[in-house]
C-alpha cells in the first residue's frame, strides 16, 4: 500500500509531504531527493528502490510527484493513482506548477486525505470530490445536500447526483487517439499501436441511460448473426459529424469493423451488460469524464510516412533529405505537424532548404525542427539539409530516430461511433431531442522513423 | 578592436549567468549544447579569429568542462593561444591545458614545444607561466622533456629571482611525481646547494624545499648543504627582524625558511666540524633564548611563527641528541608550555617531551614536570591531549617514580575516556611489571587493574599475570590469597574470574590450611561464579575443578557431581561437553598417582619478549616513543629474573587440547588426515596399487576396472573413476597434491587422436585452479562414444609447482570395452547369431600363450569385468568361455560375441571374437590377447 506521497519542485525542495503509514521514515523524503532528483546520472526508471523502499514517480513540467511504498505493491495501480491525482489537481486549479501547488497546499492536503486512506486509494473522481471539497469558505450544509454527498460517496450511483436539470440536453463525445509507430529506414513497420480514449461531456437532465455503439469486431459480428435483437442505428444518433458512420449494409460494417485488443471503461458503464450483450450502456456522470480507453494494433492507417535519406560525405559533411507523405483522404487536413530530425552533437553549421513550412536548426537540442501548420491529404513535402561537422574521432554517432508529431481529424485505428442513444424514462425528453456532437482526433504518440 | 571591448569578455559573463539561472538540468544542457554549436561554428577551420575571441571561447569551453561535460574539440585553439604575445591569452591557454590535458601524443608534442619556446624566451612572465603549467601537469613526459631546461634556469646567473623561485618549485613538483625520470646532472649539485646562499630569501626558501627532497633521495651527494644551511640559519637567527623587510612575518624573521632549514638539518647527523657545530649550537641557543623574550605582538600569528621555529629547533635538538645543555633547556622551555593556555601548544609540548624523555640527557629534566603532567591528565579537557599526557607519563617512568606514576594512572583510569582505556591498561601493566621491585605490589596493582577496567583488559594482560605467577615461586601463595579475596567481591569481572580460577587451580593448596579458605569454600566460591560466565571461562573453570581433584581429593565427589550435571555433561557447547566427559572419565578410571602426573603444576614459561609490548606496538605503531630503547640506560634490576615470558601465553586451554590430540581424539584424527589425500588410493584395488607405475605400463589398467590411478609422480597423483551408462561414460578425475605447497594454475584437457572426425565427445567441467598441500580435487564430466575407435585420447595436465610450470601428457586408458553392455542369451540364440556373423572382417581369431596360471575362475572374472557376459553352459566344453555384449555408440549398437578356448596342455588360449561391425572384433581381440 502507498506509504506516502511527496511533491517536490525542480530543485528538490519538498512542497507537499503526506505520510500514510508508519513504515515510511522521515528520511525517505531526502533519500528520493538525493538519489533521484539530485542524482548525477539522470534516472531513467519510473520506479527506484532505495534501502528496501520503492519510489514511484512522475514529472509534470517542473514538479516531481512521488509515491513511496515499503511493501511489494502493484506499480501500475500506483501510477494510475498518481495520474489520477494530477487530473484531480488540474481540474481544481489548472496547470500544475510550483506556484499553483504552493498556493493550494491546504486544498492538496485535503484532497490527499480524501483520495487515500491508510495508503488505499479511494474515490478519485474529480466531479464527486468537487461536491464536498470546495475552495470556498465553510458554509452551512443543508440536510439535503448532506444526504446527497453521502449517497454520492457511498451510494450505488456514486458518480451522479439526482435532480439535475438542463434546458438544452447536450452530449459531446470525442474520440481521441494517439498513434505510436516505429518504422525502419526501409519503410518497414517495426511496431505500431493506437492508444485511444473516448471522452464525454454530458449536460443531460435527470438520470438518463445512454447506449453507445462502436464498430468493434465482436459487436458487429454478433449483430450479423442475429440482426433482430439489436436496435437499428439511426442517422441522428451521430449527427454533426462529417465522418460519422452511416448505416450501411452488414457487409460494409464487417469491412470497417476493428479489432480492439483491450479496453477499459469508466465505472459508470455496466460491465455485466457489456459482458453478456457486448453493448456499452451507462448512466453518465454530469460534466466531463472519460468513458473508455482502448488499444488496437491491427489495420492501423498511418497518417504520415517519413522517408529519410542520410548521406555522410567525408568526416566533416553530411546531407540529410527528408520526405513526408500524407496518407489520408485529400478532403482532410492534418495540423500542427512537426518533424524533429536529430543531428550529430559535433555539428557546427546547418544549411536548410524546405518546400513547405518552416525549418530551423535548434542547436540547444541538437536537432532540426521542421514545422508545418497544415497539410492536406495525399500530399508530399521535402526538406533537405547540409550539415557541417567538426571532425571527431572519439565515438560514432548512433543516429537517433526521426520523430514526428501531428494532429488529424480522423481516427487512425478506424474506430467509429455507430450510435449513441439516450433514454430517460422519468423526464419526458426523447433521444431525438438531445443534441449530440461527435468529433475524431488522431494525434501522434511516439511516431518515429529510423534514419 | 580589443580596446573597445576591453578584456572583460562580456560573452563569457553572460554565458555563465545564463547557466546559473537555468532552472533544471535539462535547461542547462540545452544552453550548453547551443553554446557548443556556436563555438564549433566559430572554430571552423576556414574562419579566422582574433586572439580575444579565441580566448573567450576557450574560456567558455573550460567553464563547460568544469561543469562536468565532455569537451572533445578546441584543443588546437587553446594551443594556439600559447603562442600569443598577450599575457591574458597565454594565461588562458595555459589554464586550459593544465586543466584539460589531452592524452593524444601529437598534441602533447605541440604543447611541449610551445612550453619550451616560452621557457627559452626572454620574458620572465612567460617563463613563469610555462613553469607553472609544467608543475600543474607534472607528468612523466614533462619531466623527461625539461630535465635539462629547468635546472639550467635555476642555476644560470642571468635569470631573475622570481623565475628561479618558480623553477625550484617546479623541479620539486616533478621530482615528487616522477622521481626516476628526472635526472639531475651531478655537476649542478654544488650550484643548487649554493642557492641556499642566494641573496633573495624567496629563492632560498624554494631551494631549501627542493634540496630537502633531493637529500632524501641521495644524502651523500648533497652533504655540502649542511655548512651552508647552518650559516644561513645563523645569519637569519642572529639578525634583527628589521633586516628582512618582505620576509619578516609578524616580527619573526623568515620563519618558513628557518623551519625548512631546521628540517633539512634533521636529515643529517650532527656536523663533525667543531666550528660548524658550535655555530649550530649557538643558533639553537639563540632560538631558545628568543622564546624567553616577551612577545612583540599580541597577535596570534606572531606567537605561532615564533613557536613554529622553536618546535622545529627542539626537534633538531632531539634529533642530534648530543648537547645535554640544549636538551635540558628545551625541556624547560616545553615545561613552560605545559601550562600555556593554548591547547595546541600543550599538545605539542607533551608530544615533544615524550621524545625528550627517551634521551639520556634530558630524562631527568623531564621527570621534574611529573606533577604538571599528572595535573594535565586530570584537568585537561581535550582527550587527545590527555592521551599525550599518558604517553609522556609512560615515557618518563623509571624505577624511582614508577610507583607514583602507576598509582596515578590507576586512579585516573576509573574516570578515563573510553577510547584510551585499553591502551592505558596495557601501559599500566607494562610499567608495573617492568619496574616492580616487590611482586606482591605488582599483583596488587594487576588485580586492581582488572577490577577497575574489566572490559578493557585485553587477553594478553591477564595471560601475562598468570605467566608471572607461574614463573615466580615466591608470590604464588600470595597470589592465591589475593585471588581468593578478589573472588569474594559480589560482582566480579569475567577476566578476574579467569585469573582467580587459574591461580586457585594451580596454587589453591597453598592457602587451603587457612580455615577461611578451605578447599570446600574455595570450590564453592568459584562455583558460585560459574554460571555467570561465558563458555570459554567455564571450560577454564572446569579445568580448575579437575586440578582441584588432584589438590584436594576430599572434594572429588562434589567435582564429579558437577561434571556429571546435565548442563555440563550435555552442554550445547561442544568444548564444555567434551571437557566434562573426559575429565569425568579421567577422574573415575585413573589412580591418584596417574592423576597427579597428568594434573601436575604448570612448568615455568620460556622467556621471550613481553606480549604486552607487542600488543602495544600493534595498537599504535607510530605514537610510541620506544620505551625499550632506554632499557640499557636505565638501571635495570629486572633484566634477569624479571618475568619476560612466553610470547603467547600457553594456558590450560592449549595444554588441554594437546592432551586430546594425543589421546582420545586419535582415531578421529587419523581418519581426518587420511581423508585428505589418500582417498585417491582408497578406491584402487590392492593389485594395482603399485604407486610408481609408469603411465604407459598402467595404460591397460582400466581395462577390467572402473576406477584406478592413471598417473602418479612425486608431485601429483591422478585417479579416475568411471560409471557406464550405455554410450555415455560418467567420468570423475581425482587430482591429489602430494607436496607440501600449493599447486597453482591447474589446467587439464583431453585431446583426441583425430580432432576433425571425433569418435568421442568429451565434456568435462572446469578444473579448480589450485590444489592445497596434501589435498585432492575432483573434476567430473561425461564422455560419449560416437563411434568405435582404436586410438586412445590423450590427457594433458599442466600446473605450477612452486612457480615452476609442469606439464604431463599421457594416454587416457579409456578402452572401447568400457562401452560394452552385457547381453544374456541362451545357447540357440547364441549360435544363431554366431553363425550370422561370418563375413571375414567380422571375425578375429588370436592364439596366444598363457601369461598367468590357467585358472578358470579368474578368467571368468576377467571376462566379466571386461564388460561382456560370461555365459556358462552354452559351449559343450565346460572349460571354454562364451559370452556376448553390445557395444553402445551414438551412431550404432554393435553386437559382440566371443569364445575363449583354453588349451591347458599347450598353455595356450584361442580367442575368437565376432562383431556385427567389421574391424571391431580385431580391436577387442588386441585388447585381450595378452591379458590371460
Amino acid at each position: 500500500m502507498i506509504g506516502g506521497v511527496f511533491i517536490y519542485n525542480h530543485k528538490g525542495e519538498v512542497l507537499i509531504s503526506r505520510v500514510y503509514r508508519d513504515d515510511i521514515g522521515r528520511n525517505a523524503v531526502d533519500a528520493f531527493r538525493v538519489n533521484v532528483i539530485h542524482a548525477r546520472q539522470q534516472s531513467r526508471f519510473p520506479v527506484v528502490n532505495i534501502a528496501r523502499t520503492s519510489f514511484f514517480y512522475t514529472k509534470r513540467s517542473n514538479i516531481w510527484l512521488c509515491a513511496v511504498a515499503k511493501q511489494n505493491i502493484n506499480a501500475a495501480m500506483v501510477f494510475e493513482f498518481l495520474n489520477k491525482m494530477i487530473d484531480i489537481m488540474q481540474s481544481y486549479f489548472g496547470k500544475i506548477s510550483e506556484e499553483n501547488v504552493k498556493n493550494n497546499f491546504v486544498l492538496i492536503y485535503e484532497l490527499l486525505d480524501e483520495i487515500l486512506d491508510f495508503g488505499y486509494p479511494q474515490n478519485s473522481d474529480a466531479g464527486v470530490l468537487k461536491s464536498f471539497i470546495t475552495q470556498q469558505g465553510v458554509r452551512p450544509v443543508t440536510r439535503e445536500e448532506q444526504t446527497n454527498v453521502t449517497s454520492a460517496v457511498t451510494g450505488q450511483i456514486g458518480w451522479r447526483r439526482e435532480g439535475i436539470k438542463y434546458r438544452r440536453n447536450e452530449l459531446f463525445l470525442d474520440v481521441i487517439e494517439s498513434v505510436n509507430l516505429l518504422m525502419s529506414q526501409q519503410g518497414q513497420v517495426l511496431s505500431t499501436h493506437v492508444a485511444g480514449r473516448v471522452a464525454m461531456k454530458s449536460y443531460l437532465s435527470g438520470m438518463p441511460e445512454c447506449k453507445f455503439g462502436i464498430n468493434d469486431k465482436i459487436t458487429v459480428e454478433n449483430r450479423t448473426k442475429n440482426p433482430g435483437d439489436s436496435t437499428n442505428p439511426t442517422n441522428n444518433s451521430t449527427a454533426n459529424n462529417s465522418t460519422n458512420p452511416t448505416t450501411t449494409t452488414t457487409a460494409a460494417t464487417t469491412k470497417t469493423a476493428i479489432a480492439i485488443d483491450d479496453c477499459q471503461f469508466h465505472q459508470c458503464v455496466k460491465l455485466s451488460k457489456f459482458e453478456s450483450e457486448h453493448s456499452i450502456s451507462f448512466i453518465p456522470p454530469d460534466g466531463e469524464f472519460e468513458l473508455m480507453r482502448y488499444r488496437t494494433t491491427k489495420d492501423i492507417s498511418l497518417p504520415f510516412r517519413v522517408i529519410p535519406l542520410v548521406r555522410e560525405i567525408g568526416r566533416t559533411k553530411m546531407e540529410v533529405k527528408v520526405v513526408v507523405k500524407s496518407n489520408f483522404k485529400p478532403t482532410l487536413i492534418g495540423q500542427k505537424i512537426e518533424i524533429r530530425i536529430p543531428i550529430p552533437p559535433n555539428t557546427c553549421d546547418v544549411q536548410l532548404l524546405c518546400m513547405k513550412g518552416k525549418a530551423k536548426h535548434k542547436s540547444s537540442d541538437n536537432a532540426i525542427v521542421w514545422k508545418m501548420k497544415r497539410m492536406g491529404g495525399m500530399k508530399e513535402s521535402q526538406l533537405s539539409a547540409e550539415i557541417e561537422l567538426t571532425p571527431n574521432d572519439k565515438k560514432k554517432w548512433n543516429r537517433p530516430p526521426i520523430s514526428m508529431s501531428f494532429e488529424v481529424p480522423f481516427a487512425p485505428s478506424g474506430f467509429k461511433v455507430r450510435y449513441l442513444k439516450v433514454f430517460e424514462h422519468k423526464l419526458n425528453y426523447s433521444d431525438s431531442e438531445t443534441i449530440k456532437w461527435v468529433r475524431y482526433i488522431g494525434k501522434s504518440g511516439l511516431y518515429e522513423t529510423r534514419s | 578592436m580589443p580596446n573597445i571591448r576591453g578584456d572583460a569578455m562580456r560573452g563569457l559573463a553572460v554565458f555563465i549567468s545564463d547557466i546559473r539561472n537555468c532552472k533544471s538540468r535539462e535547461a542547462e544542457l540545452r544552453r550548453i549544447n547551443k553554446e557548443l554549436t556556436n563555438i564549433r561554428q566559430r572554430f571552423r577551420a576556414d574562419k579566422t579569429l582574433d586572439g580575444y575571441q579565441k580566448k573567450k571561447y576557450v574560456c567558455k569551453l573550460l567553464f563547460i568542462f568544469l561543469l562536468g561535460h565532455d569537451i572533445d574539440f578546441g584543443y588546437m585553439e587553446a594551443v594556439n593561444l600559447l603562442s600569443s604575445n598577450k599575457y591574458t591569452e597565454k594565461q588562458i591557454g595555459y589554464l586550459f591545458i593544465s586543466v584539460i590535458m589531452n592524452s593524444s601524443s601529437e598534441m602533447k608534442q605541440l604543447i611541449i614545444q610551445n612550453i619550451r619556446n616560452d621557457i627559452q624566451s626572454r620574458n620572465p612572465i612567460f617563463i613563469n607561466l610555462a613553469l607553472q603549467c609544467v608543475a600543474n601537469i607534472g607528468e612523466r613526459e614533462m619531466a623527461t622533456a625539461f630535465t635539462n631546461e629547468i635546472p639550467r634556469l635555476l642555476i644560470s646567473g642571468d635569470t631573475i629571482d622570481p623565475v628561479k623561485q618558480s623553477a625550484a618549485l617546479c623541479l620539486l613538483r616533478l621530482h615528487r611525481t616522477s622521481p626516476d625520470s628526472l635526472q639531475l646532472n651531478t655537476e649542478w649539485t654544488a650550484r643548487i646547494i649554493h642557492l641556499l646562499n642566494d641573496q633573495h630569501l624567496g629563492v632560498a626558501t624554494a631551494a631549501v624545499s627542493l634540496i630537502d627532497a633531493l637529500v632524501k633521495r641521495n644524502p651523500d651527494e648533497y652533504k655540502g648543504c649542511v655548512n651552508l644551511a647552518v650559516s644561513r640559519l645563523s645569519r637569519i637567527v642572529t639578525s634583527s627582524y628589521t633586516d628582512f623587510q618582505d620576509y619578516t612575518y609578524y616580527f619573526v624573521p623568515a620563519p618558513w625558511l628557518c623551519v625548512k632549514l631546521l628540517r633539512l638539518l634533521q636529515n643529517y647527523p650532527p656536523p663533525d666540524d667543531p666550528s660548524i657545530r658550535s655555530r649550530l649550537n649557538e643558533c639553537l641557543d639563540t632560538i631558545l633564548n628568543k622564546a624567553q623574550e616577551p612577545l612583540k605582538s599580541k597577535k596570534v600569528q606572531h606567537s605561532n611563527a615564533r613557536n613554529a621555529v622553536l618546535f622545529e629547533a627542539i626537534n633538531l635538538i632531539i634529533h642530534m641528541d648530543c648537547e645535554s645543555t640544549l636538551l635540558v633547556r628545551a625541556c624547560n622551555q616545553l615545561g613552560q608550555f605545559l601550562q600555556n593556555r593554548e591547547t595546541n601548544l600543550r599538545y605539542l609540548a607533551l608530544e615533544s617531551m615524550c621524545l625528550l624523555a627517551a634521551s639520556e640527557f634530558s630524562h631527568e629534566a623531564v621527570k621534574k614536570h611529573q606533577e604538571t603532567v599528572i595535573n594535565a591528565l586530570k584537568s585537561e579537557r581535550d582527550v587527545s591531549v590527555r592521551q599525550r599526557a599518558v604517553d609522556l607519563l609512560y615515557a618518563m617512568c623509571d624505577r624511582s617514580n614508577a610507583e607514583d606514576i602507576v598509582q596515578e594512572m590507576l586512579t585516573y583510569l576509573e574516570t578515563a575516556d573510553y577510547t584510551i582505556r585499553e591502551e592505558m591498561v596495557l601501559k599500566i601493566a607494562i610499567l608495573s611489571e617492568k619496574y616492580a621491585v616487590d611482586y606482591k605490589w605488582y599483583l596488587d596493582i594487576m588485580l586492581k587493574l582488572i577490577r577497575i577496567a574489566g572490559d578493557f583488559v585485553s587477553e594478553e594482560v591477564w595471560y601475562r599475570v598468570i605467566q608471572v605467577v607461574v614463573n615466580r615461586n615466591d608470590v604464588q601463595s600470595y597470589a592465591a590469597k589475593i585471588a581468593f579475596e578478589a573472588l569474594q567481591a559480589p560482582a566480579c569481572h569475567e577476566n578476574m574470574i579467569k585469573v582467580a580460577g587459574y591461580i586457585l587451580g594451580e596454587y589453591g593448596n597453598l592457602i587451603a590450611l587457612d580455615p577461611r579458605s578451605t578447599p570446600m569454600i574455595q570450590f564453592e566460591l568459584l562455583h558460585s561464579k560459574y554460571h555467570l560466565c561465558s563458555p570459554t571461562t567455564r571450560s577454564l573453570i572446569l579445568s580448575t575443578y579437575m586440578k582441584f581433584i588432584n589438590l584436594f581429593p576430599e572434594i572429588k565427589q562434589h567435582v564429579q557431581d558437577i561434571l556429571r550435571h546435565d548442563s555440563n555433561f550435555r552442554s550445547s557447547d561442544v568444548e564444555i561437553q567434551q571437557r566434562a566427559t573426559e575429565y569425568l572419565r579421567l577422574s573415575e578410571i585413573c589412580s591418584p598417582t596417574v592423576l597427579a602426573t597428568v594434573l601436575e603444576i604448570m612448568p615455568p614459561y620460556p622467556e621471550k619478549q613481553s606480549p604486552l609490548l607487542v600488543r602495544l606496538k600493534q595498537k599504535k605503531p607510530l605514537m610510541e616513543a620506544e620505551p625499550s630503547g632506554e632499557t640499557p640506560t636505565t638501571p635495570g634490576a629486572h633484566t634477569d629474573d624479571g618475568p619476560k615470558l612466553a610470547d603467547t601465553a600457553i594456558h590450560l586451554n592449549q595444554q588441554h587440547q594437546q592432551q586430546q590430540q594425543n589421546g582420545l581424539l586419535v582415531s578421529l584424527d587419523t581418519i581426518e588426515s587420511n581423508g585428505h589425500y589418500n582417498e585417491s588410493t582408497s578406491y584402487s584395488l590392492p593389485s594395482s596399487s603399485v604407486p610408481s607405475a609408469a603411465p604407459l605400463q598402467s595404460a591397460k589398467k582400466l581395462l577390467f576396472k572402473n576406477s584406478d590411478i592413471i598417473f602418479e609422480n612425486d608431485i601429483i597423483q591422478i585417479g579416475i573413476k568411471v560409471e557406464i551408462m550405455k554410450s555415455i561414460l560418467r567420468v570423475e578425475f581425482y587430482y591429489g597434491n602430494k607436496t607440501n605447497s600449493n599447486l597453482t594454475n591447474m589446467s587439464s584437457s583431453i585431446s583426441l587422436a583425430d580432432e576433425l572426425d571425433p569418435d568421442l565427445r568429451i565434456n568435462m567441467e572446469p578444473i579448480k585452479s589450485s590444489i592445497d598441500p596434501k589435498a585432492q580435487i575432483k573434476q567430473a564430466g561425461t564422455i560419449e562414444c560416437i563411434k568405435d575407435y582404436g586410438n586412445l585420447p590423450k590427457m594433458n595436465v599442466a600446473f605450477f609447482y612452486s612457480n615452476v610450470p609442469q606439464k604431463i601428457d599421457f594416454p587416457l586408458p579409456l578402452y572401447i570395452n568400457k562401452f560394452i553392455e552385457k547381453a544374456e542369451m541362451d545357447s540357440n540364440n547364441y549360435f544363431l547369431r554366431w553363425r550370422n556373423l561370418d563375413k571375414p572382417d567380422q571375425e578375429c581369431q588370436k592364439i596366444f600363450p598363457a601369461k598367468f596360471p590357467m585358472n578358470h575362475n579368474e578368467c571368468s572374472q576377467k571376462l566379466d569385468s571386461f564388460g561382456w557376459s560370461d555365459l556358462a553352459g552354452i559351449d559343450v566344453n565346460a572349460d571354454n568361455f562364451c559370452g556376448a555384449g553390445i557395444l553402445h555408440t551414438t551412431a550404432q549398437q554393435i553386437g559382440c560375441l566371443y569364445r575363449l578356448e583354453p588349451n591347458k596342455q599347450a598353455k595356450m588360449y584361442r580367442l575368437t571374437i565376432r562383431t556385427s561391425k567389421g574391424g571391431v572384433a580385431a580391436r577387442l581381440a588386441e585388447l585381450l590377447e595378452d591379458q590371460f
